[in-house]
């Protein structure tokens, strides 16, 4: 027994065992086009990115569709943000992109511009009704060539507070829209109060929209018309720098939400307030469970300045290789403009982008307090940044794990400055 | 692991083999081939199948990505030649080199630990005992399991703050907090993660101690050996092929450790990085950062640098590695 294995043997095992490194591609498949038969059987394929609560809201919507439909069947899959672009990369690559995808603005014109993408356009007054949808909306969706993808609503930057946690610690709430020191004191108030079980809110300078934020109060963009950088290595190390006080004992522990990780700190109920886009109202309603969750204005250094702007997030959008345009175009049209749509997902894709929607969306609650929100900020409203460069989206990525790691002490604020600007050249130079 | 277990029958195989006589190897080494045999044909049309798989399947691919690496390729438009940037954009990206320190940690700190644990287990595990057959199924079941992502996740939350690992360390007084979130203990846990699948090397070990003849051991108790000495001249020279075997295999895999650091690591390497291995910085940089060309010369330089430290472990084996049957 003890000659099992001979010289060459091992050699073999080894060749078999490199080939296992090498790296596989995958195949493109071939299509032409059908036409619309309402006899016909049609299978759609739809994807979008999200959390439980938002899964059975679509859940709820393609029924709805398949009812007015009978011979549409949608097929449909979801995973988190990250790796919900990663898949879409490859299937990208290999020619096989869902019939229909929610989309985000951050990558349209990486899609839109190298031909991915199907042109609404086309199907204008045919299949899809845009008279509900205001101009400079449903203008975010359009390239040189056309229209690519059509906003599901919009949103704002905002601060969230889970109020029943507040309660426990006596803290007011914080009222927003005041000075970046007056927030500060809740959050460090808060932290003080419970003695580090629950934290008054997560690092304020860890992601690009942080960065924005400060940069449009002093009157400024994050990008140049050209699209490079509109900042300089050194005031993005300093931004990192000025998060350090509360990085150090006031907000919730970078390490902590490492373990909690894809749910935020405010999602796991770890912190009483969190800055992000006011869509995500619904979705922090169910990852925390709480009863009610208010949001207010975000800290400005500078009242006079339209710091804010109607960000256009959530699209939907059809693959340019679908073999079945007309039916994706008629699901399009439906999750942008059926009023039943809008009833079943209020404001949780953004306040419905098209009247008719909105009008069925019938915001109550929460929601209404979404819409509130963007009635109660109108002054602080400015002009949209221009759609993102290409690439945003990676730069986006790449910005905020710095920011963690800055977090968890593995770099420095200057480190980290310096890494994302020697990526950001690789990223905007390609 | 599934590797492993494939191979596990292969051994068995050999085993068969070598019960020809001895020298047939270098006999059959020497015959002259004739490729138009007819018994050969019919064994090319039998391996039709795998030969097109493998051809369409890992040898295009592979061809395929030795072009983009020596190319600019964003998977949106067609790739630009940009000959050897990517190797030099390597050669100064501070995070390429941060995920090379931490996949060799991990090989070279996690593979012995394995082998050991796997060889410790075999021993324990030859002596004839009761229950031996469930204790050998019960240890090797962890390989099984060992790298799907289900395991990954039910670490994470067994490593995480007030998590069961957690809690039992805070017993005894030690309160490290949680694992997962902290760049330092995070490393040490893939460790465990690795060691605790040792089952595929150890049921390898197992069948090479049943093949040490209990003759050299009655030999050396006569000449008054005891166990640590008979570990360490008859066991260890007896199993070198063995263990040689195992470390090659071993080695290789823990280079090519990806999901459970992918899961653990939240797919971006975190806490602050410490989880982003090679593969892992591999993946991010092909399929979220889309830079398929600078991603696939990461795979070549991978491959180079296993295939160089395979062929430094056959050189040195030379030296340490006893195959029965040779002349020294």
């Amino acid at each position: 027994m003890f000659r099992i294995l001979s010289r060459r043997t091992l050699t073999g095992v080894a060749a078999l065992a490199a080939t296992g490194l090498a790296l596989t591609g995958c195949g493109g498949g071939g299509n032409e086009p059908a036409a619309l038969d309402t006899e016909e059987q049609i299978t759609l394929n739809y994807t979008f990115w999200g959390n439980d609560d938002r899964a059975a809201r679509y859940d709820k919507a393609i029924e709805a569709f398949e009812a007015k439909f009978p011979n549409i069947t949608i097929n449909d899959t979801f995973t988190d943000y990250p790796s919900y672009w990663e898949k879409r990369q490859t299937e990208a690559a290999g020619g096989g992109l869902p019939d229909v995808m929610q989309f985000d603005y951050t990558y349209l014109r990486q899609y839109g511009d190298n031909g991915l993408l199907l042109n609404l356009e086309e199907y204008f007054g045919n299949g899809i009704t845009t008279d509900a949808i205001e101009e400079s909306l449903l203008a975010t969706g359009k390239l040189e060539d056309g229209t690519f993808a059509i906003p599901t609503g919009y949103s704002a930057w905002s601060v969230f507070q889970n109020p029943g946690l507040l309660a426990d610690t006596g803290v007011e709430p914080y009222a927003g829209g005041t000075s970046w020191e007056e927030y500060n004191t809740y959050m460090a108030s808060v932290t003080d109060a419970t003695g580090g079980t629950v934290y008054g809110g997560t690092d304020t300078t860890q992601r690009i929209q942080d960065l924005e934020l400060k940069l449009r109060q002093d009157g400024r963009q994050l990008f140049t018309e050209e699209g490079e950088l509109n900042f300089t290595q050194e005031e993005l190390a300093d931004h990192w720098k000025e998060g350090e006080a509360n990085r150090d004992k006031v907000t919730v522990p970078q390490s902590k939400l490492e373990e909690i990780s894809p749910v935020s700190g405010f999602g796991a109920n770890l912190t009483t307030s969190e800055m992000s886009w006011s869509n995500f109202l619904g979705g922090y309603l169910g990852d925390s469970g709480a009863e009610e969750i208010t949001i207010v204005a975000p800290p400005t250094s500078n009242p006079d300045e339209k710091d804010l702007y109607r960000k256009v997030g959530l699209m939907q959008a059809a693959s340019a290789s679908t073999e079945h345009p007309e039916a994706a175009a008629a699901f399009v049209d439906f999750l942008i403009n059926s009023p039943e749509v809008g009833g079943i997902f209020g404001a949780t894709l953004g306040i419905p982008a098209s009247e008719t929607q909105l009008e069925g969306a019938d915001l109550q609650g929460p929601d209404k307090a979404v819409q509130d929100y963007l009635d109660s900020i109108s002054d602080r409203l400015g002009e949209a940044p221009a759609a993102p460069v290409a690439g945003f989206g990676a730069i986006e990525q790449t910005f905020w794990d710095l920011g963690k790691s800055i977090g968890l002490g593995t770099v420095t604020p200057e480190e980290a400055a310096k890494q994302f600007f020697d990526e950001a050249a690789v990223t905007l130079g390609s | 692991m599934t590797t492993d277990s494939a191979h596990a029958p292969s051994t068995q195989r050999s085993a068969e083999s070598g019960a020809h006589p001895a020298g047939s190897r270098r006999a059959g080494a020497s015959r002259p081939r004739r490729p138009r045999n007819r018994d050969s044909l019919a064994g090319y049309v039998f391996l039709s199948p795998w030969l097109l798989g493998f051809i369409g399947l890992t040898l295009g691919p592979m061809l395929a990505s030795l072009y983009l690496a020596f190319t600019d390729y964003n998977l949106f438009t067609a790739p630009e030649w940009t000959g050897l940037e990517n190797l030099g954009r390597m050669a100064e990206d501070e995070k390429f080199w941060g995920s090379v320190r931490i996949t060799l940690i991990y090989v070279l700190v996690g593979t012995p630990i394995k082998l050991a644990a796997a060889l410790a287990v075999a021993m324990l595990l030859n002596y004839k005992a009761k229950g031996t057959g469930f204790f050998r199924s019960a240890f090797y079941a962890p390989s099984l399991i060992g790298a799907s992502v289900s395991i990954a996740i039910v670490w994470r939350a067994m490593f995480s703050t007030d998590g069961p690992v957690d809690g039992t360390l805070n017993l005894f007084g030690i309160n490290l907090g949680g694992w997962i979130g902290n760049p330092s203990l995070i490393m040490p846990m893939m460790i465990l993660l690795a060691v605790w699948q040792f089952g595929a090397p150890m049921v390898i070990f197992l069948a090479g101690l049943k093949g040490v003849p209990a003759e050299l051991y009655e030999a050396a108790s006569v000449d008054g050996a005891r166990a640590w000495r008979k570990f360490l001249s008859v066991t260890v020279p007896m199993l070198s092929p063995v263990i040689f075997f195992n470390l090659l295999l071993e080695m290789i895999n823990a280079f090519q450790v990806f999901a459970s650091a992918y899961i653990i690591g939240s797919g971006t390497g975190g806490p602050g990085g410490a989880t982003n291995f090679y593969t892992v910085y591999l993946y991010t940089r092909a399929f979220a950062n889309n830079q398929m060309g600078y991603a696939s010369a990461m795979a070549w330089v991978l491959l180079l640098a296993v295939g160089v430290l395979a062929l430094i472990l056959f050189r040195t084996s030379r030296s340490w590695v006893h195959y029965a049957g040779d002349s020294k």
